[in-house]
């Protein structure tokens, strides 16, 4: 069974820990402890393929500048977040992309982008066009979901593991120069 | 009030979810009536002391201690008495924090010790009194005076000299002092915010934390050579092995994550340089610290850890925000979620434990920790951090051609953390440069030598100059320049110590490019000048230029100044700028003289320069005379623009007056011909005269 490990960043309070809550846990919440080892792992089927998903929620350290390089390191697939009620938001991961592939020193990264919030329509700042135009600029999918509703939640999941299958599992440095 | 079960309760007897607590959600008043009830004539009930424990650390997530204290008293009125106290009582004696950062909670419990004196019960009296709490003003303030360090012990305030055990214990030391100051309500705001917004003690732990990584990047960054740059990785590798013994695991991560940053990572020459052995341990610790498996190396290697240790701070925080994401506040139908409180009491329990710890191991030298406070204070982005990265060892044709060339912009995701305040500021370098002269004014007469000032320059990775610190020029430097400089690099220089100023100019010289090191080629506007610091660069080369700006002391970046700098200070810097420019002005005077002569309108303009540099010089001598400090500035600045007007308008004049000697040399030259053409014609005709007498006679 491959695992995936998959880092989801975005500013403050944008919803990364509900969408990871929700993806981990399900619904059933009774019993619940965020600091045993495999609590952010979870089994999904994507594409009649059972595969491990390990999350990495980076949630409360977005201010920590030197936990990002390592957190980025470690991970193999992206999922940014912003939250379509605040436009900041949406501006702060607009540069994530660049520095993400500084890190990783590829240019072909496994990654999704996903404007969170998605039931909060009437509070809605940044319209759909703007995110999936940055998506295209990207290349990469596009999705709105709602950790309150469950909207897209495992889609969304599901999206970054077919990105995950279709990069090379190894980012190569070096090797493809166009010279 | 005091009836048995309430159905507004929700109580789980048979799978606990916390072990020792039963209950599950309730009301907030119920909660104070169980708590009550948990109290008996012997004591707090064996069966409900976790529940006890649980209740009154977390009670400040759901209501204040003013409220909960009020309750208590309210519930005095017409029940047991001794209960109530003995209440009141255990909460001090656990929690004092409580009531010395409570102002309001403290006169809420005076005023039940009122009543209860005035009913004449000395012994209920003793149980809620308040004069034995400790103070914990060091969680109050931002920044306690520290008490004068003892020892008069001198130690090397030099980076090169510094053993890696004493850096990791002074900056053990800093971390705690943050560390310990961050409040239960700062913990709780941000789980609930997700921001630091108005978090001051939060946002300074953080802002140490990644001020420390900058730090690590920038010494190894300044450091020319490949082998200089490992060896500075190898130091900090050393001072990484200290503070791990020292269970400091967050300055750990700081560090770590400081070295192994891609400004770091991909100087490959650098790497290779490292020796084997720090390789290995620079990788263990990043194994130690990697976020894999929810941090799962971290956290077995912290549960087995006992005494004194300092979390990662931002794992923990990670912790209650998920936590408090996952699971609601309110179940049941508006019932309070005890569970949770329970759950994040884990937690919270062991943070707020950790501050209080009696033994730190370390003992603090406060002229080094001055001085590390400063270096750490310093803030780039991590964008300019990079282009330095990429200046020491560019690009190879060997690395990787995917990776995007054009310049990157890189969102300050550390925004939220914002500088620190100019006071701040002020007190930090104020503290430093005293440290320094302590350490390294030997003769006492309150100066720095140029010897000693190479050594001090070591821990700054971007300090300027000897010459630009020595604001007079007289060869040494003083505290009042040190400290002037400091609080000038804070506020500005350093911040955008990368962003020249180009302007499209005009040479008259042969002048080579900054960056290419190629001759600025053609007639008119060859190249582009920075106005600041006075670099040139080819048009297409002036993006790439790597070398910071080192501002000359430009009046408007100055003007930001004035907020944290006193009178005096200011005159200091005034007079720098005065300094410098009458030693520019000296080495032009025969071009002014030259030029004066030349048009009567610059001679008139050269009067109202002169003016106006008499009057700036009389304002500064008579420094105490002068009205407003902004005045003066705008009057250098207006000063100082009319000098560069002049200045150009200079370089054309000299450059119309060569043309014109050029001419005049040519005329000359023409004239010469003529005459010598008009000699050679006379001479031609008086020899043909001679010829025809000759033939004649």
């Amino acid at each position: 069974m491959r695992e995936y490990k998959v880092v989801v960043l975005g500013s403050g309070g944008v919803g990364k820990s509900a969408l990871t809550v929700k993806f981990v846990s399900g619904t059933f919440m009774e019993k619940y402890d965020p600091t045993i080892e495999d609590f952010y792992r979870k089994e999904i089927e994507v594409d009649s393929a059972p595969s491990v998903l390990e999350i990495l929620d980076t949630a409360g350290t977005e201010q920590f500048a030197s936990m990002r390089d390592l957190y980025i390191k470690n991970g193999q697939g992206f999922v940014i977040v912003y939250s379509i009620t605040s436009l900041q938001t949406f501006q702060d991961i607009k540069t994530m992309r660049d520095q993400i592939q500084r890190v990783k020193g590829s240019e072909r990264i496994p990654m999704i982008l996903v404007g969170n919030k998605a039931d909060l329509e009437h509070q809605r700042e940044v319209p759909i066009t703007e995110g999936a135009s940055l998506a295209q600029h990207w290349g990469c999918p596009y999705l709105e979901t709602s950790a309150k509703s469950t909207q897209n939640v495992n889609e969304l999941f599901i999206e970054i593991v077919r990105e995950m299958n279709s990069a090379p599992v190894k980012e190569q440095k070096g090797c493809c120069s166009i010279l | 009030m005091q009836g048995g079960d309430s159905p507004a309760r929700a109580v789980d007897e048979e799978k606990p979810g916390t072990a020792g607590i039963t209950i599950r959600a309730a009301t907030p008043e119920h909660l104070i009536q169980l708590c009550v009830k948990a109290f008996t004539e012997h004591g707090v009930d064996e069966q409900q002391v976790e529940f006890v424990k649980v209740f009154f650390l977390m009670h400040q997530w759901f209501m204040t201690s003013e409220d909960l204290a009020q309750a208590f008293i309210d519930l005095y009125q017409g029940c047991d008495e001794t209960v109530t106290c003995d209440k009141d009582s255990y909460w001090i004696v656990n929690f004092p924090v409580h009531f010395d950062m409570d102002g309001r909670l403290r006169s809420v419990v005076q005023n039940l010790g009122a009543v209860i004196q005035s009913e004449g019960n000395k012994q209920l009296r003793e149980l809620v009194d308040l004069s034995t709490v400790p103070s914990y003003d060091w969680m109050r303030n931002m920044s306690v005076r520290n008490p004068a360090s003892k020892h008069a012990r001198k130690v090397s305030l030099v980076f090169n000299h510094l053993e890696p055990e004493e850096l990791a214990a002074q900056l053990t030391y800093l971390e705690y002092k943050a560390f310990r100051r961050i409040h239960f309500v700062d913990f709780k705001n941000y789980a609930l915010t997700a921001s630091l917004k108005d978090q001051p003690k939060l946002e300074r732990s953080i802002a140490l934390f990644n001020g420390l990584s900058q730090w690590v990047q920038c010494m190894v960054l300044c450091k020319t050579t490949p082998q200089q740059r490992a060896d500075v990785i190898t130091k900090f590798i050393n001072v990484a092995q200290h503070l791990r013994v020292l269970q400091n695991f967050n300055t750990l991560m700081a560090i770590v994550g400081g070295l192994s940053h891609s400004a770091l990572a991909r100087l490959s020459k650098t790497i290779a340089c490292l020796p084997s052995e720090s390789q290995k341990l620079l990788m263990e610790y990043t194994e130690l610290l990697s976020s894999n498996n929810n941090f799962s190396n971290y956290r077995k290697v912290y549960h087995s850890c006992t005494g004194f240790k300092i979390p990662i701070l931002g794992v923990h925080l990670k912790d209650i925000i998920s936590l408090q994401t996952a699971l609601p506040d309110k179940v049941e139908g508006g019932l309070l979620n005890f569970r949770k409180m329970a759950q994040l009491a884990i937690i919270l329990r062991e943070l707020t434990h950790l501050q209080g710890h009696e033994s730190v191991p370390v003992e603090a030298n406060m002229d080094l920790v001055n001085t590390l406070r400063l270096s750490l204070d310093l803030h780039y982005t991590e964008d300019e951090i990079y282009e330095l990265s990429l200046a020491r060892e560019p690009r190879g044709s060997l690395s990787s051609p995917t990776t995007p060339t054009k310049p990157v912009v890189f969102a300050d995701w550390v925004a939220g953390v914002s500088p620190p305040d100019p006071n701040t500021i002020n007190k930090h370098v104020h503290d430093m440069v005293e440290a320094v002269f302590k350490n390294y004014d030997h003769d006492k007469d309150g100066f720095i030598s140029h010897g000693e000032f190479e050594a001090i320059a070591g821990n700054f990775p971007f300090i300027d100059s000897f010459c630009v610190l020595d604001a007079d020029q007289d060869g040494m430097i003083s505290k009042v320049e040190m400290k002037t400089y400091f609080i000038r690099a804070n506020c500005h220089a350093l911040r955008n110590s990368f962003k020249h100023a180009f302007h499209e100019t005009t040479y008259f010289r042969p002048t080579f490019c900054i960056h290419c090191t190629g001759l600025l080629w053609g007639l008119i506007k060859q190249g582009w000048k920075c106005k600041d610091c006075g670099i040139n660069a080819h048009k297409h080369c002036k993006d790439l230029v790597v070398m910071e700006c080192r501002s000359k002391g430009s009046t408007k970046r100055n003007e930001s100044l004035t907020n944290g700098v006193t009178v005096h200070e200011m005159t200091l810097s005034a007079k720098r700028k005065i300094s410098q420019r009458q030693k520019r002005s000296s080495s032009s005077p025969s071009h002014m003289s030259e030029q004066s002569t030349q048009t009567d309108d610059v001679t008139r303009r050269a009067t109202t320069l002169r003016d106006a540099q008499g009057h700036r010089e009389v304002t500064v001598v008579d420094g105490e005379f002068y009205e407003e400090q902004s005045l003066l500035y705008e009057r250098l600045l207006k000063a100082e623009e009319a000098r560069e007007k002049l200045m150009e308008e200079n370089c054309m004049l000299r450059s119309r007056l060569d043309t014109a000697n050029e001419q005049i040399v040519t005329l000359k030259s023409h004239i010469g011909v003529i005459r010598q053409n008009t000699i050679a014609f006379i001479l031609e005709q008086m020899d043909a005269l001679h010829m025809q007498r000759d033939t004649e006679v």
